[in-house]
């Protein structure tokens, strides 16, 4: 088993690398410079520059061979003025000081507005994400499942049939109506939420509710139609009859039986789930003003402020190769079998 | 010249009853001819005579004192169609942003689909077919494309290709800035370069399946070129996926138009299901619906017929399920 993890881990590697190329290609190669955007269009040759230094743009794109040279000059202290040689050590560190290798280690450049480093930013706004997202994946999935083993469990019937169409309609629907319509129902028509704003602490609470309550109701058109087919797989599989033969009630046949063996599905959904937890919510937090991760990217798109797209982009992308890892080792642990090939 | 029917040739080759079988039932018929009727609706718009009957001045709503007021009208039945679903803040038929709103997302839907696919083709059947490392870069490429959400691909692309000028082709303004790159190419290159990977999966696991039937290794022992191995017996047995992918994709396209319109970077000089859906965020709480409900209740019916549509395909084409029947 140890040997599949590895293998599984040395095969990522290239993908995070992949991943790391794609992204520094997009932002850095393909786009228009940063500075130039945001020095405007009638801007000098010389301001556009300063505005790069300023960014902290005028680094080389991959490699730093002018910064290796040995004599760098002493700005303060009391042997100001002089120059001291650099050691082999920091003279290799310079030549590896470009912005391929800052994405690399997470450096990004400051946002355009608040001109704080975006990693600061997003430590920030993180906990008011996850302060919806984690609740919301939680109930919509409880509520997924039980709701697909009810349904699988009386196939055919009216319940089921009705069921079906209520998710394929809701799949039809863009996101974004779902939203507005459940923001005007639930929080200007029937005032049973605020519609919108965000507040600290336990007064959250009540803000956080329908975009909550939106999310959950959202989410389980997909899910409820994925679950179904997963446990109707298994409802039909030759164990399941012996257990009803067997005189096994319906509620813990389901609940035992068809359950557990349903998990690794439910698990590889749930761990490959977890980094779009961060950052997925963009439409509900621009719609219901909440100052998390998906409105700190909405924002940025608007102000082209280049560093948040790039390393909200990265970040994600990162967080997603190494959560398929650990889906994958997940699923050896569930499933014995699957590290025997 | 006598043809030979080889042992293992996929019927999908030549397969005269799948059109008739896909009509035969009541759902796939009702889906075709609704998927259908929106594309006629959106060829409707290029037609002149009606896109002068579309900018044709309002007529004034008199109210008793004297002042009249067209803003936000509610849906009636005067001055059949224009106000037929009433208009907006701008004093825009609905019913006409409707109409050509078909317009902009087939559009898109279109050019989106043929890059996406062309690309996913291309990169999918090289890398079965040649194998070796191609098939290693390709599937690389694969992964890196898949490990960033579609979401953020989405916006990331949008983001970048917005603001980038074609100055440096030449092409310039009066007063000498460059072009922009058009907000409609902005999206269609978006959307193409995010959606290839899922198609070029499948291309690949089926040609690399299709590698080992015998009447590929019997055209190649017959000395047939390459090219036209792949062009004559490969790719024609890839078209069942091609079909059902740009039906299935065609709603993800539709909606993504949404989202992109929602976050900016949509089209914002021709009317489109998405602006109609993100302008309605602040009319609902004024109680103006009918932009909201048209935009909403086209995108939804075209989104349901597509998906019955692609099921139905799916059952229909797809050579597994059909050698059972």
């Amino acid at each position: 088993m140890w040997a599949y993890i590895l293998r599984r881990t040395l095969l990522m590697i290239p993908t995070i690398f992949g991943v790391l190329l794609l992204t520094f290609a997009l932002f850095n190669l393909v786009a228009k410079d940063p500075a130039r955007v945001v020095a405007g269009r009638n801007a000098t040759p010389e301001v556009i520059e300063a505005t790069r230094a300023k960014m902290g743009l005028n680094k080389p794109a991959f490699f730093n061979p002018a910064a290796t040279t040995r004599p760098v000059a002493i700005t303060s202290g009391p042997l100001a003025g002089t120059t001291r040689d650099k050691s082999t050590l920091e003279r290799v560190g310079a030549f590896f000081d470009s912005r391929f290798f800052d994405l690399a280690r997470f450096k990004f450049p400051n946002s355009i507005r608040s001109d704080r480093p975006v990693m600061e930013i997003i430590r920030e706004k993180a906990p008011v994400s996850l302060a919806i997202q984690v609740p919301a994946f939680l109930i919509s999935l409880g509520a997924q499942l039980a709701i697909a083993l009810f349904v699988a469990s009386r196939r055919g019937s009216g319940i089921d049939v009705s069921v079906t169409l209520l998710c394929v309609a809701s799949l039809a629907v863009p996101s974004l109506s779902l939203y507005i319509a459940f923001q005007w129902l639930l929080g200007a028509k029937l005032q049973l939420f605020p519609v919108a704003g965000w507040e600290t602490g336990i007064y959250a609470i009540q803000y956080a509710a329908l975009p909550i309550v939106c999310a959950v109701f959202l989410s389980l058109g997909a899910g409820v139609r994925f679950y179904r087919t997963v446990v109707l797989e298994e409802v039909s599989a030759d164990y399941i009859r012996t257990a009803r033969a067997k005189g096994v009630s319906e509620v813990d046949t389901m609940l035992v039986h068809v359950l557990r063996n349903v998990m690794i599905p439910v698990v590889t959904n749930t761990v490959t789930a977890l980094p779009f937890l961060m950052f997925g919510a963009i439409i509900s937090e621009r719609l219901f003003q909440i100052p998390g991760l998906g409105g700190l990217l909405v924002e940025a798109v608007f102000n082209q402020d280049h560093g948040v797209v790039m390393a909200v982009t990265y970040i994600t992308a990162v967080f997603y190769c190494l959560a398929l890892l650990l889906s994958d080792i997940c699923y050896t642990l569930a499933d014995p079998r699957v590290s025997l090939r | 010249m006598t043809t030979i029917s080889y042992p293992d040739t996929p019927a999908a080759e030549s397969n005269p009853g799948a059109f008739r079988l896909l009509l035969s039932r009541p759902l796939p018929a009702i889906s075709f001819f609704l998927v259908c009727g929106y594309v006629l609706l959106a060829l409707l718009t290029l037609i002149p005579a009606f896109t002068r009957a579309a900018t044709d001045p309002l007529l004034q709503l008199d109210l008793p004192d004297g002042t009249s007021i067209t803003e936000y009208a509610p849906p009636s039945l005067r001055n059949f169609p224009s106000r037929l679903l009433g208009t907006d803040i701008q004093n825009r038929s609905v019913f006409y942003r409707t109409l050509y709103g078909t317009r902009t997302a087939l559009t898109i839907t279109l050019f989106a689909s043929a890059l996406s696919l062309g690309i996913g083709v291309v990169l999918g059947v090289s890398a079965g077919y040649f194998g070796g490392w191609l098939d290693e870069f390709v599937t690389w490429l694969v992964a890196t494309f898949s490990a960033v959400p579609d979401v953020l691909l989405l916006i990331s692309l949008g983001f970048i290709l917005k603001p980038i000028d074609l100055g440096f082709l030449g092409w310039r303004d009066a007063d000498g800035s460059g072009m922009p790159i058009p907000e409609l190419a902005v999206i269609i290159f978006a959307l193409g370069l995010t959606g290839w990977v899922g198609i070029c999966r499948l291309i690949r696991g089926e040609v690399l399946k299709l590698r080992s039937f015998d009447y590929v290794s019997a055209a190649k022992a017959l000395g047939l070129s390459e090219a036209r191995i792949l062009f004559r017996h490969v790719l024609p047995n890839t078209l069942h996926l091609v079909i059902i992918t740009f039906t299935l994709g065609a709603i993800g396209y539709v909606q993504a138009e949404v989202f992109l319109t929602f976050l900016g970077l949509g089209v914002s000089d021709a009317p489109s299901w998405g602006r109609m859906i993100d302008d309605a965020k602040l009319e609902l709480l004024r109680g103006v619906w009918w932009q909201f409900a048209s935009a909403t209740v086209a995108i939804g019916v075209l989104s349901l017929a597509l998906s019955l549509l692609g099921d139905a395909l799916r059952d229909v084409l797809d050579p597994k399920t059909r050698s059972r029947r």
